[in-house]
């Protein structure tokens, strides 16, 4: 009972503190320079992993999509399932957990870092807000960077599955581009990258929270940092799923 | 300059601060000695603002500070410089970007060219004794002295009303804490700085200190000028003092 308590008060805690950066979001000083610096750090820092990711799920998905279709004779159907699915869910949701992976445990532990060394207190005594400084670049430039990284996973899946769908299982070339623009909308492309969004927002607010409330020393970060990384993947599949239970039903 | 009434802090069951008063003139430098979990980083945090105390208030430069939340607050800390115990340097920023940070931030608001901005950073690294070579240095790559002193600089460097330190010598040898015991009786000398120092350091507290306090159990159990405090009759105080001056009785008898 007491831990649920604690876990409440916990969560309680970190809405606050994302109400607090919504607030700073809209007051000057901007710092562009701040946010382009995240961009480049989560964005172009994560696009070899998220790359890698698309390019052999895309090419997995299509062999097994291949090896499914075959007993109904049905291969042709392959490009569309593999695009689809990217779109809607693979793309948006191992986006996320990639840079979760790799960017946002790198957050967690900086920040965290920089609590228990009296950074964030130094700032804060240099007047200048740390939630302004620290904590809303992150946040909008994961707001950015979380859809791109998903239509480049969306498009290197694409490719890799198109690779052993038409020259490795021979699929005609044909009916695999006609039946992917048969089966995949614009909208579910945009619904991939409303997940991405919302993904984006979740990671950046867990794990920045999870190192700026970081306390005790080299310990708390490594604590911090690991539930940074669980939360925020938990929250990202709980998300999915009430986001694809809204929009598709039952 | 400091005016703190009445200071009342708890955390949770932790009665930490139980009513402290004290007052700190323009230009002097008030040092509060205690032991380790006296309280001493509380009651500085909330001289600046970082902490709200339950009752009581702190009042800086007529400026009732710990009434103030948002904007208010973060413009009043303009008059702070801090010196954090661990230097609190920005590990991603060269010494130049963290010594000029204030400015760099304030530049924002207030316009303070690129030039005057350098000017006023190798100025104040010459006052603690630091050349233009430091300047494109990572904070990893200095001494814990010259860590101090870039720290300094950076709290000088908007040249604020009054700069606290936070246990400015623990963890350092005896050469580089008669150097920052230097530093901070020059700051004081050079730019007539109100200062507030929070030690356990007690050779460094009588050599930098105009005024002394001691904290215990979250009440100052003694308080004045250096002699007045060493003729203390509180016997936590007495306690406190006498191992360091018997030590020093010692090494005199020895020399």
């Amino acid at each position: 009972m007491d831990r649920l308590k604690a876990a409440l008060e916990d969560f309680g805690r970190m809405l606050l503190f994302a109400v607090e950066m919504v607030a700073w979001v809209f007051r000057p000083p901007f710092r562009p320079e701040l946010v382009l610096a995240q961009m480049a750090f989560i964005g172009v820092g994560s696009a070899f992993i998220v790359g890698v990711t698309g390019t052999f799920s895309g090419m997995v998905f299509a062999l097994q999509m291949n090896f499914a279709m075959k007993q109904f004779a049905a291969e042709g159907y392959v490009g569309g399932s593999v695009a689809f699915s990217l779109a809607r869910e693979l793309s948006p949701v191992f986006t996320a957990l990639m840079v979760t992976g790799r960017a946002g445990s790198a957050i967690a532990t900086e920040l965290g870092t920089m609590r228990v060394t009296e950074q964030i207190d130094a700032m804060e005594s240099m007047a200048v807000n740390p939630i302004q400084y620290l904590v809303v670049p992150r946040v909008i430039a994961s707001l950015l960077m979380f859809p791109m990284l998903t239509m480049l996973f969306n498009a290197l899946g694409y490719a890799g599955g198109f690779v052993m769908g038409v020259y490795v299982a021979r699929i005609p070339i044909g009916p695999y581009l006609a039946h992917t623009q048969e089966f995949m909308k614009v909208s579910d492309i945009l619904h991939g990258l409303l997940k991405a969004v919302v993904f984006g927002l979740i990671v950046s607010v867990i794990t920045t929270w999870r190192g700026y409330a970081a306390t005790g020393g080299a310990r708390g970060v490594g604590e911090g940092t690991t539930r940074g990384v669980v939360s925020s993947s938990i929250f990202i599949l709980l998300a999915d799923y009430a986001i694809t239970f809204v929009s598709v039903g039952t | 300059m400091i005016e703190v009434r009445e200071l009342w802090k708890s955390f949770g069951e932790n009665h930490v601060l139980k009513g402290i008063t004290l007052k700190i003139p323009k230009g002097q430098t008030y040092v509060v000695l205690g032991g380790s979990g006296s309280g001493k980083t509380v009651l500085m945090k909330h001289v600046i603002g970082l902490l709200k105390p339950d009752r009581g208030s702190v009042h800086v430069g007529g400026i009732e500070i710990s009434s103030l939340h948002g904007k208010a607050l973060t413009e009043a800390r303009q008059l702070f410089g801090m010196v954090f115990q661990g230097a609190a340097l920005f590990d991603s920023m060269t010494v130049y970007e963290n010594v000029a940070f204030p400015l760099t931030e304030k530049r924002r608001g207030e316009r303070i060219a690129p030039d005057e901005v350098r000017r006023r950073v190798i100025e104040k690294l010459r006052v603690v004794d630091l050349g233009e070579e430091v300047l494109p240095r990572w904070p990893s790559e200095l001494s814990g002295g010259m860590r101090k002193r870039v720290a300094l600089a950076r709290a000088l460097v908007s040249d604020p009303q009054v700069v606290l330190y936070d246990e400015p010598t623990t963890g350092l040898d005896p050469i580089t804490t008669d150097y920052v015991d230097g530093m901070i009786l020059n700051a004081k000398r050079a730019l007539g700085i109100t200062s507030m120092v929070i030690s356990h350091d007690i050779a460094s507290a009588f050599k930098v200190a105009d005024r002394l306090a001691v904290l215990y159990d979250g009440h100052l159990a003694a308080e004045g000028t250096p002699a007045e405090v060493r003729d203390s009759k509180d016997p936590y105080v007495q306690r406190f003092l006498s191992m360091w001056f018997e030590k020093q009785a010692s090494e005199d008898r020895s020399a």
